[in-house]
């Protein structure tokens, strides 16, 4: 289960407040896949690393007790001067994975052969995003957090990384920022809806969509 | 709600640190194994080239038969040292990419860098040691439990002020240049090229405030027979070293929130 008690977050730069969340109390439904949505900082990305344990709440909790993912879609963490590889295994190895099981999930999902064996700063940002999506579906998450997946590659990378991905889903409960709302319908059968400071459920992505375009138009 | 018990919350710990134990010794020495051995050849190197120095410009060692042993005791203590608090107060903010992985924390970046640094001071101290030792410079230690003492009194005040270094340099960039600056005349007031006992009083009334001069002397104690200091006062370096320690782990945990 993953729930928010009483959570406060705010950011201050040069001097200007800004509250992100103002006692938000939240459980998620462990069955299903949740949208997340929300005008440009409203703190979609933030719920994200709240939730991954990433950032810590100002004020209030935040309860975990399945294996999450860390916001994916992101491609930082690698450290540029070590290959490719040496971030695969040591990614593997936090996570108490096989290496070897692992990188050579990788190898075969990347497609990235020889670059591998390169460091991080040769790499091109479609290949860094190739590496980051492939290793997070390497490990075995309950539940996979996605901050605005971008598809990369050419039309045969994208049908490959749906498939593993709706494979995933079977097993695994994700929770996802997306604007589309073809995604959203795509992956997710219900929603949330981050404004003034606080989140509203919604039981169905139409509702969610709706309320969506609503908060848009006003 | 299932909770996580601590030995498996341990067993977690312990893999993340060995992982960035490993990530950190390959990314500061490169990937080949050479990259490792430079590590430990180049400090070892200096401190040849400083004893060749002194020893061209005719100077004796003030104790004892051999000018680099003496050189050696005095300055591998203070490179531990240094190189533990100057590499534990950048920990915080070189690390930061590394945060995005969820299941690592703040604390383990720095035990992995004291891990590091501590390991490579130990091989670098044996490799040195023995060279002096085979080329008849020095002899073993006398007492090799008091060098082993002094060596973890070392890593206990140098992770201690390093980490107070980098919970300050978290909140006070400049401090990073400012610490610079405070520790810089370390090298000629922690007796590297001189025996702080035979110094007047009224220098040795001031020095003796300075820990790395204790450790020095522990160290010297330890290793040569009679060596014999009016200064040195085990607990205060430890003492002092524990503090920090406690500032720094407590900082860590209360301003955790506000750090990032």
């Amino acid at each position: 289960m993953l729930s928010l008690d009483r959570v406060c977050k705010s950011y201050t730069l040069k001097g200007v407040q800004k509250v992100i969340f103002h006692e938000v109390t939240w459980s998620f439904p462990t069955d299903r896949n949740v949208a997340i949505m929300g005008k440009n900082g409203a703190g979609k990305s933030t719920l994200m690393r709240l939730l991954s344990g990433a950032e810590l709440p100002d004020r209030g909790h935040v309860y975990r007790d399945q294996k999450v993912s860390w916001p994916l879609g992101f491609s930082g963490g690698f450290n540029g001067s070590m290959t490719g590889l040496e971030n695969i295994r040591f990614v593997a190895r936090i996570y108490g994975q096989d290496t070897d099981r692992v990188t050579e999930y990788v190898e075969n999902f990347s497609e990235l052969g020889r670059s591998l064996r390169l460091p991080i700063k040769t790499y091109s940002s479609g290949m860094k995003a190739r590496l980051a999506f492939g290793l997070s579906m390497a490990i075995d998450f309950e539940v996979y957090l996605i901050d605005e997946i971008t598809a990369v590659g050419d039309e045969n990378f994208k049908k490959k990384s749906n498939r593993v991905f709706k494979n995933k889903l079977s097993n695994s409960q994700i929770i996802m920022v997306s604007h589309s709302a073809k995604t959203i319908k795509d992956y997710c059968d219900c929603g949330i809806l981050i404004s003034d400071s606080s989140i509203n459920f919604f039981g169905t992505c139409e509702e969610l969509l709706e309320a969506y375009k609503e908060q848009a138009r006003g | 709600m299932k909770m996580i018990s601590t030995r498996q919350l341990i067993t977690l710990q312990t893999r993340v640190i060995l992982s960035l134990l490993l990530r950190e010794t390959r990314a500061t020495f490169g990937t080949s194994s050479f990259g490792y051995i430079w590590a430990i050849v180049t400090p070892a190197a200096s401190v040849g080239l400083l004893v060749l120095i002194f020893d061209l410009g005719g100077r004796i060692a003030p104790f004892g038969e051999s000018l680099a042993l003496f050189f050696a005791t005095g300055i591998l203590t203070l490179q531990l040292f240094n190189e533990l608090s100057g590499k534990l107060m950048t920990a915080l903010n070189a690390n930061k990419a590394l945060l995005t992985y969820p299941i690592i924390k703040d604390m383990d970046t720095l035990i992995a860098r004291i891990l590091l640094v501590s390991i490579t001071y130990m091989l670098i101290m044996v490799v040195f040691f023995s060279v002096l030792i085979w080329l008849d410079l020095a002899s073993l230690p006398a007492r090799i439990e008091t060098v082993i003492a002094a060596y973890f009194a070392t890593i206990v005040i140098g992770s201690g002020i390093g980490m107070t270094n980098a919970l300050i340099t978290s909140f006070w960039d400049t401090w990073k240049q400012i610490e610079k600056i405070i520790t810089r005349p370390l090298f000629f007031i922690s007796g590297i090229f001189y025996v702080p006992s035979q110094l007047p009083p009224e220098a040795i009334s001031v020095l003796k405030w300075n820990p790395i001069l204790h450790l020095v002397e522990w160290y010297r104690q330890g290793y040569y027979p009679n060596y014999s200091s009016l200064i040195l006062d085990k607990s205060y370096p430890v003492f002092l070293g524990v503090g920090f320690l406690l500032i720094g782990v407590a900082g860590e945990r209360l301003f955790r929130k506000v750090r990032n």
